[in-house]
């Protein structure tokens, strides 16, 4: 087993760096869709055959045990070379769960199984009344016999329609006297009668998320992760890596790489308005990098992120609007038009671009919900 | 010592230089001391320069064998940011960035040196000229036989200086000379600024002057000299916005309408997390910059690197100190409340040496011809 952790920071970018451009198919580069697993297998085949499915799981479980400041490496050389995550809900949420909440028999069955695809996941948190005010949420499991019955609608569920398991957080007491309280995270097979998808055609006419409703839907009850009524406080604990993970400059940079090549074909430059707005995004885009590499040191410090971690997101999502905005105005009046644009050799999906940077300032956490985070938690305004 | 040590210990240093330049500045009577200065016709306080000089303030990016204390640009930045912060009129960025600049790598043996870093005296830097439409023109000044004639103009510090030095034209090539601020004829035109500082147009008719130095050095030293300025600017900036900022938060938890304080709307709540990430991003990207002018040596780099911080401070500074007004309502619109004093000095510090938008400029040109040179 490799301790990547003694390793030097250099020589492990090395060695990761080098994995990537060996061995990751070039046809799958910046994939601009989220991929189904038949289109990435052969790849996921390769990363776990090298062992690094999981690079954030102990090395017990079959992880790379990498610690923070190695974990942020991996993931920005990830996305320098525009490796696909690949279907990683199972690696990303559910198993640091299970690994942190569940129960020996849970570690032994799930894990494994994570690691290698047999079980492919999906997210069931949000519901059409629990969005950013997610605690709200109302699809309910109750206990009959040896099982969960679950009824109730989960939505923005992506790629459920090519996962086989849903892990969710499901309203187990509805009388709790909070409505945090009453709520737990459970397992659950997604080939059963009970479940019903349908996808849902985003601005970009793509079909990555979908509705999934339960109509009384069964789970044998031992697929209960962590105490009953204990849900809400176990994925919160998971999101504090998340948060700089969101917040990284890649997304952004990969954009404005797209952005000069367009527009400089496109001789965009020769105007000195769009050269002002590009220096002004490229700019934005360096100094966000700063404040990025500010808080991955105190992450590779050991100390813990606080809550204006946030505010990477909401620069850099915003940032990625305006690149991709900048996109269109450079393609005039191409820039309505579907699919590829050709400049010289490169060819750039302009509406890709632009559809993809719009769902950022959404997810994760609305940018309206990061601004009232960080107006309480670190500016202590009352209210 | 490891890399990692060695970093660490290079910010404990840091720490401790915010630490003591804050607690003087404070001590000194914080912003309350600028709008006295201020009232009181506008130039600094030689004593306060003196107590800086002891504190070693000045001499922070001087290499230590030329007397100073070899810490560098970041450390110059520190210096900045913290006089930034209470609006202090004393030249810190001037003397550590442009007049020290200057003397540091053209005549590091001048007793001047020692006595800009001990405080003693305070030197003007001449090296613009305006042209017939009133913008930045090419020098046209002279020097000959030891003596100067002709206008320099946007001269930070002229009222309160014991010399200027002065950057002119002697042979076709340039020159670097000191005069005396009493010498014969020198006229001082003072153009008065937004924050109660002047600027001096100068004019010189056949002053005397000594010769410092001359030739292709001089526009190097200038450059290099203009490009840490500019990088010291922009922290001063920082700092100024993080204090504006502090302002105002405190004013929004404590102001109440409609039975509130104005800071629990979301209206409200929502711009001031926009001005807090806008002074993180600042800070970050300024003090990153500083530390990257500090390894580097080449001179295109250096000043990219300087604009890249002017652009980001000015756009901040502007953003914050206006919000800043507008969020403190009617009263942040009097010269009783202090943000006002913040919005002015962002004013000047802003104009001087170039603006957001001219450094992107600046900034995108150097880019191109570097994507160009490769």
């Amino acid at each position: 087993m490799t301790d990547w952790n003694a390793m030097s920071d250099a020589d492990f970018r090395k060695e990761v760096r080098q994995f990537f451009e060996a061995e990751y198919p070039e046809e799958l580069r910046h994939l601009p869709h989220r991929p189904k697993f038949a289109e990435i297998e052969h790849w996921h085949r390769k990363l776990h055959a090298k062992g690094w499915v999981a690079p954030a799981w102990p090395a017990e479980y079959g992880g790379m045990g990498l610690n923070a400041a190695k974990l942020l490496i991996f993931y920005e050389e990830q996305q320098r070379w525009g490796v696909n995550r690949g279907r990683d809900m199972g690696v990303q949420m559910v198993g640091p769960l299970i690994i942190k909440f569940g129960t020996q028999e849970q570690k032994d069955y799930w894990l494994p199984r994570i690691l290698s695809c047999e079980d492919i996941w999906c997210q069931g948190y949000s519901e059409p009344g629990a969005g950013s005010d997610l605690a709200n949420l109302r699809t309910r499991a109750e206990i009959d016999g040896d099982d969960f019955v679950i009824n109730g609608q989960k939505i923005w569920t992506t790629m459920a329609h090519d996962a086989t398991h849903i892990f969710m957080l499901v309203r187990t007491d509805p009388d709790a006297p909070k409505k945090q309280q009453g709520i737990s995270f459970l397992l659950a097979p997604m080939e059963q009668p009970g479940v019903d998808v349908r996808t849902i055609t985003t601005l970009s006419g793509e079909t990555e998320f979908c509705e999934v409703f339960f109509d009384n839907a069964r789970t044998p009850s031992e697929n209960l992760v962590g105490e009953l009524n204990k849900g809400w406080t176990m994925a919160k604990a998971l999101l504090s890596f998340e948060r700089i993970f969101i917040g990284s400059p890649s997304l952004a940079q990969n954009a404005l790489g797209q952005l000069e090549s367009f527009a400089r074909g496109r001789g965009a430059f020769d105007d000195p308005v769009f050269r002002d707005r590009f220096a002004q995004a490229a700019l934005d885009v360096e100094d966000h990098a700063a404040l990025y590499a500010r808080f991955a040191d105190q992450l590779k410090r050991g100390e813990t992120l606080g809550a204006d971690v946030s505010m990477l997101k909401i620069w850099v999502t915003e940032c990625f609007q305006r690149i991709t905005e900048l996109m269109i105005e450079a393609a005039g009046p191409d820039g309505g038009t579907i699919g590829p644009l050709q400049v010289g050799n490169v060819s750039v999906d302009v509406l890709a671009s632009f559809y993809k940077a719009r769902p950022t300032t959404i997810y994760g956490g609305s940018n309206e919900i990061q601004r009232n985070i960080l107006s309480k938690a670190v500016l202590g305004l009352p209210g | 010592m490891t890399q990692t040590d060695t970093v660490s210990s290079e910010q404990e240093d840091l720490r401790l230089l915010r630490e003591s330049a804050r607690t003087l500045f404070e001590r000194a009577g914080g912003s309350g001391r600028a709008r006295k200065l201020r009232d009181a016709g506008g130039s600094f306080d030689p004593n306060m320069v003196r107590e800086l000089a002891e504190a070693g303030v000045f001499g922070v990016a001087v290499p230590e064998e030329q007397g100073g204390l070899g810490m560098g640009l970041a450390a110059g930045g520190v210096i900045a940011e913290e006089a930034g912060r209470v609006i202090a009129p004393e030249p810190v960025v001037l003397t550590i960035g442009l007049s020290l600049g200057l003397l540091r790598r053209l005549c590091p043996e001048h007793p001047k040196m020692a006595q800009l870093i001990g405080g003693e005296v305070s030197l003007a830097v001449a090296w613009q000229e305006r042209g017939p439409g009133g913008a930045p023109a090419d020098a046209t000044c002279r020097y000959a036989d030891g003596r100067l004639t002709g206008n320099k103009a946007w001269v930070v510090g002229a009222t309160g200086s014991q010399g200027f030095l002065v950057v002119a034209e002697q042979d076709g090539g340039p020159v670097l000379v000191l005069a005396e601020a009493t010498a014969d004829g020198v006229v001082i035109d003072k153009r008065a600024q937004a924050d109660g500082s002047s600027l001096g147009e100068l004019s010189f008719s056949g002053t005397p002057a000594a010769e410092l130095a001359s030739g292709d050095a001089v526009q190097a030293a200038l450059a290099e000299a203009v490009a840490d300025a500019t990088a010291l600017a922009a922290a001063e900036l920082v700092g100024l916005s993080e204090c504006a900022f502090e302002i105002t938060l405190e004013y929004i938890k404590t102001r109440e309408q409609f039975d509130k304080p104005i800071g629990s709307f979301q209206v409200i709540q929502h711009r001031a997390v926009d001005l807090n990430v806008m002074c993180e991003v600042a800070q970050a990207g300024v003090r990153e910059v500083l530390a990257l002018m500090d390894r580097e040596t080449d001179q295109k780099v250096r000043a990219q690197l300087a604009s890249r911080a002017k652009a980001r401070a000015v756009t901040t500074a502007k953003r914050i100190t206006r919000d800043a007004v507008q969020l403190h309502g009617a009263v942040g619109y009097t010269d009783d409340f202090d943000i006002g004093l913040y919005l002015n000095r962002a004013l000047v510090l802003s104009a001087w040496l170039g603006d957001d938008a001219y450094h992107r400029r600046i900034w995108f040109d150097a880019r191109e011809a570097e994507g160009a040179a490769q």
